[in-house]
């Protein structure tokens, strides 16, 4: 199999352009994504490629175009729409909750919505606290929604084009600090299917659950230990969220009996905790320790450098959290 | 403010040559119609006083005229029709069983949403609801005609609105992306002088509504007495053939009024018996009734057993509704996905 060596923002490309090539019914529309290339660069030559009447600029009007590509959904067509961050889909708020998530189910089964919502999550380099929130959480408390959360390229891509084919509203969250990272991934057409979490790195003393760019904090977290303390961290990627594939962690839990969840976003009713809960569920009697958590603290995220780092979780806040279950 | 009635520049219809052009049958059918909405309106208050219906429910009484003249004007399979949570007579006039309505307002599982939606949230294969967020709607309906255009299609989206929804942001929006886009949108205010209990001239800064909106937006606008089945027919088609011309949205204002309260739970204290007497003198019913009996298509009796025949209807859609069952709850947790595959 030929391999090619991608940015993620290449992947991510790649995903839409290929999904818009098998089915005429894809487009792309958001704010500059077309004469501009794409703020971050994800639509890059794809207005050449396909033209204005599938790769769509927009006023800066989330409320109306997310409203206007979810009612494109229901009539038939299959709408990629890029936040250029998804801060600016709380702009858009009431067309995510009150339409996209529900129409299928309150119409009786009638309208399916099959639209994904993509775009950077989470913070950025020093952008304040307007820039910078995480929506899982949110979005996570809305059923409905599938939410997905790929932490390289190869899933990024496998799970974008798996979000496009879906028949469900997707919440597709990319990381702005993500989109240079680079790697192998094949060149023929792959899919990653939605609702598989992924064990990364297998260990038996402790698993590390987490997503998206804290990933690579995880990994700097887990090789540390191993080389002070010879301690064995077993790390799930989630990849998608929401379905959660609760089978995979429940499997890693009982073997390591312990866990240290990891999640950029705030710690009050975070995805963390209901996954924590979950575990409390269905692994009660295999728990050594109280289950910790690594999350964002409880301010909106500042600006000066030193202050945000302190404030989001870190390999330094991780390897604490490791020492704290493994006492 | 100025006083605002007298502002308005209606479209209107030539009577003689549009009572011709529907001719008897086109005049009965319509009559028919917006007897079967008010029957259903009625009857169905009436079930919710009993507690047979829960939630919100709004009734379309006094406004008859306006969407029955729509659907008939422009057609519904080609179309996409998208409204507020005041949409019993749309869902009718799209050609929705009585039963299914019915069922739907008493939580049936036989009900047009699975007992899911309620009131506000009627369907069909081309109306996409049903909306119960103010204004929120809109954006959906401009996503409609978006797939038309994007399709090729021919036809329309047609989206009903309250005047109390525009002036949300969502309405603004929408407004800008049809016109910018040139998308088959006609967008129908209509302005029953209420947004639950605060008249339009505290809520709206300029009226007439339409004509001053469309001017900000580039489009046309088109108002006209919605009291009048034979103006709004009229209007309709007009809007209809400007679409299908210049491939362009209209705005239009539906002049119109409300009998009831904004919902079942509003007892209308702040409009006066005197006015509420004098805006029902405006009666729909009674000015289709009126022109049918002038054109000799029907006779009082006839009138009366045609009224009756809806009320019958109606009746025996409660009857059907009783006795449908309730949605089981083993059932509850389906359908919050839908199947994923081709």
């Amino acid at each position: 199999m030929g391999m090619q060596e991608v940015e993620l923002r290449e992947a991510l490309r790649q995903a839409i352009d290929e999904e818009m090539t098998r089915d005429d019914a894809v487009f792309v529309m958001g704010e500059e994504v077309a004469e501009y290339n794409g703020a971050y660069k994800v639509t890059k030559g794809m207005l050449d490629k396909w033209g204005e009447k599938r790769i769509i600029d927009t006023p800066i009007s989330e409320n109306g175009f997310a409203g206007l590509c979810i009612g494109a959904a229901a009539t038939g067509l299959r709408p990629v729409v890029e936040f250029m961050s998804f801060n600016f889909s709380f702009v858009a708020f009431d067309q995510l909750v009150s339409n996209a998530c529900k129409m299928y189910y309150m119409s009786g089964n009638r309208f399916r919505i099959p639209i994904v919502f993509r775009g950077p999550n989470g913070a950025a380099a020093q952008v304040s606290c307007q820039h910078s929130h995480c929506v899982e959480a949110i979005y996570g408390n809305l059923p409905g929604f599938i939410i997905i959360a790929p932490s390289n390229p190869y899933d990024a891509k496998g799970l974008l084009k798996a979000a496009i084919r879906s028949n469900n509203p997707v919440i597709f969250l990319e990381n702005e600090l993500d989109y240079g990272m680079k790697m192998e991934i094949p060149e023929e057409e792959y899919l990653v299917p939605i609702g598989k979490a992924k064990v990364v790195r297998e260990g038996a003393d402790v698993t590390l659950i987490s997503h998206s760019r804290m990933l690579k904090f995880c990994h700097e977290a887990a090789e540390t230990l191993k080389k002070k303390e010879g301690v064995s961290t077993e790390i799930i990627d989630l990849r998608t969220i929401k379905p959660l594939d609760i089978a995979t962690i429940v499997k890693s839990v009982q073997k390591t009996s312990r866990v240290v969840l990891v999640e950029e976003g705030h710690i009050f009713a975070g995805v963390s905790a209901e996954i924590g809960f979950q575990i409390q569920e269905h692994c009660f009697d295999y728990l050594d320790a109280p289950m910790v958590r690594v999350c964002q603290r409880e301010t909106p995220l500042p600006y000066a450098k030193d202050l945000e780092r302190a404030s989001q979780p870190n390999p330094e806040r991780i390897i604490d959290a490791l020492y704290q279950v493994l006492k | 403010m100025a006083e605002k009635k007298d502002k308005y520049n209606f479209l209107k219809a030539n009577e003689k040559e549009m009572l011709q052009s529907l001719g008897k049958e086109g005049l009965i059918s319509a009559l028919t119609q917006m007897l079967l909405i008010r029957n259903l309106e009625l009857r169905a208050e009436a079930a919710y006083q009993q507690g047979k219906v829960g939630g919100f429910f709004h009734a379309y009484i006094g406004q008859e005229a306006i969407q029955t003249a729509a659907v008939n004007a422009l057609g519904i399979q080609e179309n996409w029709w998208i409204t507020t949570y005041r949409c019993h007579a749309l869902a009718l006039l799209m050609g929705v069983d009585p039963n299914e309505i019915m069922a739907e307002l008493y939580g049936k599982v036989t009900g047009n949403a699975l007992g899911r939606g309620g009131s506000m949230h009627l369907y069909s294969d081309r109306l996409l609801g049903g909306f119960g967020i103010v204004g929120g709607h809109v954006p959906i309906a401009a996503g409609a005609a978006f797939q038309l255009k994007y399709s090729q299609e021919d036809g329309v989206a047609v989206c009903f609105l309250g005047d109390g929804a525009v002036v949300q942001g969502a309405f603004h929006e929408s407004m800008n992306l049809a016109s910018l886009w040139d998308l088959p949108l006609i967008v129908v205010v209509e302005n029953n002088q209420w947004g639950m209990g605060t008249a339009v001239k505290r809520a709206v800064c300029v009226q007439p509504i339409a004509e001053h909106f469309a001017k900000g937006y580039g489009v046309e606008s088109i108002t006209f007495d919605g009291m009048s089945y034979l103006d709004s027919y009229n209007a309709f088609k007009t809007a209809q053939e400007y679409v299908k011309k210049h491939k362009r949205p209209v705005l239009m204002e539906a002049v119109t009024e409300r009998f009831k309260g904004h919902s079942v739970s509003d007892p209308g204290l702040y409009r006066s018996k005197d006015e509420l007497a004098s805006v029902m003198k405006k009666d729909p019913i009674q000015r289709m009734k009126a022109w049918a009996e002038e054109q000799n298509y029907l006779t009082e009796e006839e009138f009366k057993a045609l009224d009756k025949e809806q009320k019958d209807r109606v009746l025996a859609a409660m009857k059907f509704a009783d006795e449908s069952p309730d949605p089981d709850p083993k059932e509850l947790e389906d359908d919050v996905f839908a199947p994923e595959g081709d």
